[in-house]
């Protein structure tokens, strides 16, 4: 490779809008096909409704796409949005940037909320939202540069290919001197060639003099970006305070970010030590309660856990502050240094990893039959570095495993490769095969749902039980946790708008632990609640985490300890104290059920977002095998006979399966119909014209695709 | 005597994190403590013994994802 190459194609000056109570009310549109790039203001109608963050990225992807639109359509848009309160320094979590674009995995609008530097430096840049349309000619960075009011297009040439180095080179290559000033968005190989590209956003870490960076992960929007030919987009800007959000009222700003902070400091190191540990204490907690995926989500627990938690990897993780966002108490983002990979094009090298986060420990450690932190390290790096989200390919893997090992798929269709679960080799060459579209890595890359496809029609592999085990549901692999015995997850998942992610709704300890929704209507009001108050941290720009992983010690003492009240307090004060406005904790609520009902309109614009498309694999609810059941037996037959008041006497394992898997089944479509009604959705699961009228929603363009879909 | 959230309880030979829980107040939403700094899980409170002059934090809400 030569050197790196940048030729300037286009640069377009710019006033820098001043940013008022959070806002700067001006959005940023590159169009790709035209190199053309537009600013323009914000209408205070779309402000007043849909907020900031994942609101304003779904309006204004919603004027950009068709009902038609393809993922590789040119005017598939990327929008990447920071929200009024993101950008605020030492406010724990108080700096995200959310994206979203039609996804290659679900044909519908996907959202991640992702950490590092670059929403907040965008927005300081002068642009509440920007928007990725059209498609380049040939490789492009993006620069938006805030310290000198520019924004620049360059055909790039000889760029490193991975996302670790390329965010490093073009960190340095922007602000040599001061290269925290730069943040990076990149994707990498794995997102050209796969579905579930992810999108690294990077930070400099000032204290290790080196980037740093977290993913966009679920979805696949680094395979949009890569289909664009955008090669990077890089944030410029300079010093920032809590003075730079411009806050209606600085010192109840400065109270609550201290009063939060305060808070975390003084309880993480007594609760879950985030700060040394990040979120690897979940996997012995999952483990314990039979809820971390092992062998292809098959199992909720494995002996081997004990070695792939909190007690190796806090011994392993590099020591110092670790926020993603400047000053974050919680500190969470760990990362490993002078870790050599065994095998690829990094072999032998000393790279720095960032993460694992629980979920890669769970997706590509636990579920893949992995019980080696290191391998888990190195399937972390290489995903991270190819820009492709580890969740969706442990989902994949764990998948293909399980097909193998029942033989629907053998060796000649893996090209000769042994991939039994547990085989660190074989996932890793599957992975580096992945980032290169080659192989049988290739059809990995399309995710579990094209997979089915593929395994059914090309190798004839059994399609309904490849629909039962496929964890994949809208076409997005399943995030890491069974659900088996928490029917309320299980809504968590299936009926969550982008498909089954955990950011809407994570209940498996309230509902299977503590018991604490024992009726439908219980189930469907924390269905309802859960997933609206966590949406509002992707309208305003923030990371949840600090809302109830570390939460006050009087917490259990109120009312609904669930949903820790004071800390919810806080945030309707920092809203209040950014924009101005006089924000109740109920207030929080509504903002986001306007957009999120939104979101499941889009969703029918689209094709998707009614009761078919909420369906789960039957995995996610129960026992598929004969052996799964007889793993956990006295569990189902207690509850056959306790619960559903049976005679079990005479069945074998196979008649228990189907007269539980008849029960649950049941169990998961009355759930529906009680969200459904929570919501105010119809049975088909679509909006009724009341709510979107509640909601202030009732554009006549929202109207058209309810009655196009039936609701009068 | 153990050392439970920083204040002391009386210790018997014999006892379990589910004794320990059983004569506590306010602790519906225990599912996780950690004893002498390892983690352990309700499924696991009814057979772990706490050893003497043991240190034990109550974890509240687990909060996932
Ligand atoms: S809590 Fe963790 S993930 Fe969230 S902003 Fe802070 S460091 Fe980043």
């Amino acid at each position: 490779m030569g050197h790196m190459q940048l030729k300037e194609i286009k640069a377009a000056p710019y006033e820098r809008a001043e940013v008022k109570k959070g806002y700067t009310d001006q959005s940023l549109h590159i169009n790709l096909d035209k190199t053309d790039i537009r600013i323009s203001p914000i209408d205070t109608a779309v402000k007043e409704k849909f907020i900031g963050g994942k609101g304003y990225d779904l309006w204004y992807m919603w004027n950009a796409v068709t009902g038609s639109t393809k993922w590789d359509d040119p005017e598939n848009t990327i929008c990447i949005s920071a929200g009024p309160l993101g950008g605020t320094p030492g406010y724990p979590g108080g700096g995200k940037s959310i994206v979203t674009a039609i996804s290659p995995l679900t044909g519908a609008p996907i959202d991640s909320n992702v950490g590092g530097y670059f929403g907040p430096y965008k927005k300081f840049s002068g642009f509440d939202v920007i928007a990725l349309t059209g498609k380049a000619d040939q490789d492009t960075v993006i620069l938006i540069d805030g310290i000198e009011s520019k924004i620049k297009i360059f055909a790039a040439s000889d760029l490193p290919e991975t996302a670790y180095e390329m965010s490093d080179a073009l960190t340095r290559y922007f602000d040599e001197e001061k290269p925290v000033n730069i943040s990076v968005v990149t994707a990498g190989p794995g997102a050209e060639n796969t579905y579930f590209g992810c999108l690294n956003f990077s930070w400099f870490d000032a204290g290790r003099k080196r980037v740093r960076y977290k993913q966009a992960g679920r979805g696949g929007i680094g395979t949009v970006f890569a289909d664009k030919k955008i090669k990077a987009v890089v944030a410029r800007f300079g010093a920032i305070s809590m003075k730079t959000n411009n806050p209606a009222d600085l010192e109840a700003l400065k109270t609550v970010t201290k009063t939060h902070a305060k808070e975390i400091n003084a309880l993480d190191p007594k609760q879950n030590r985030m700060a040394l540990v990040g979120t690897t204490h979940l996997v012995p907690i999952m483990n314990d309660h039979d809820c971390l995926p092992t062998h292809n989500f098959k199992f909720g627990s494995h002996p081997g856990a004990a070695v792939i938690g909190e007690d190796v990897y806090e011994h392993i993780f590099d020591k110092g502050f670790d926020g993603c966002w400047r000053g974050c108490a919680v500190a969470c983002s760990h990362g490993v240094k002078d870790f050599s990979p065994f095998t690829g094009p990094f072999q032998g090298k000393k790279v720095f990893v960032d993460g694992p986060e629980y979920e890669t420990v769970a997706g590509c450690g636990s579920n893949l039959g992995i019980f080696d932190a290191h391998t888990i390290l190195e399937i972390n790096f290489y995903c991270d570095a190819y820009g492709m989200d580890t969740i969706s390919v442990g989902t994949s893997i764990g998948f293909v495993m399980e097909c193998f090992e029942n033989k629907l798929i053998t060796t000649d269709h893996t090209g000769g490769m042994d991939i039994s679960f547990g085989n660190r080799h074989s996932t890793l060459a599957l992975i580096h095969q992945m980032a290169r579209g080659e192989g049988f890595g290739a059809i990995v890359g399309k995710g579990v749902r094209q997979m089915k496809q593929i395994f059914a029609t090309q190798y004839h592999a059994d399609a309904a039980f490849m629909q039962d085990i496929g964890m994949e549901s809208k076409g997005l692999e399943f995030s890491e946790y069974i659900t088996k015995e928490s029917l309320a997850q299980q809504g968590g998942y299936g009926l969550a708008l982008k498909g089954p992610q955990h950011d809407e709704a994570w209940l498996i300890f309230l509902d299977m632990v503590h018991n604490f929704m024992p009726t439908f209507e219980d189930k469907a009001e924390a269905l309802h609640w859960f997933p609206m108050f966590r949406t509002w941290f992707g309208l305003c720009g923030l990371c949840k985490l600090p809302w109830n992983d570390i939460v006050p010690e009087d917490n259990k003492d109120t009312e609904e300890p669930a949903k820790v009240i004071k800390h919810i307090q806080w945030y309707a004060d920092f809203f209040s104290a950014i924009t101005g406005k006089k924000t109740s904790t109920d207030d929080l609520i509504s903002m986001s059920e306007a957009v999120y009902n939104f979101q499941r309109v889009f969703n029918l614009k689209m094709g998707y977002g009614t009761r078919d498309h909420d369906t789960i694999p039957y995995r996610a609810m129960g026992p598929v095998t004969a052996e799964e059941y007889e793993s956990r037996q006295e569990r189902y037959d207690t509850q056959l006979t306790e619960k559903y008041g049976m005679d079990i006497s005479g069945m074998d394992t196979n008649a228990k399966v189907a007269a539980l898997r008849k029960e649950r089944e049941s169990q998961y479509e009355q759930l529906k119909d009680a969200v459904y009604e929570r919501r105010g959705w119809n049975r088909n699961g679509i909006p009724t014209k009341e709510t979107v009228k509640r909601l202030g929603i009732d554009f006549p363009e929202v109207l058209e695709v309810l009655e196009q879909n039936g609701v009068k | 005597m153990i050392q439970v959230d920083e204040k002391p309880v009386k210790w018997y030979q014999g006892m379990t994190i589910a004794d320990l829980l059983e004569q506590m107040e306010d602790v519906r939403f225990c599912s996780v403590v950690r004893l002498n700094g390892r983690l352990v899980s309700s499924p696991k409170f009814a057979d772990t013994r706490i050893p003497k002059d043991a240190v034990i934090q109550l974890l509240p809400l687990v909060a996932g994802g």
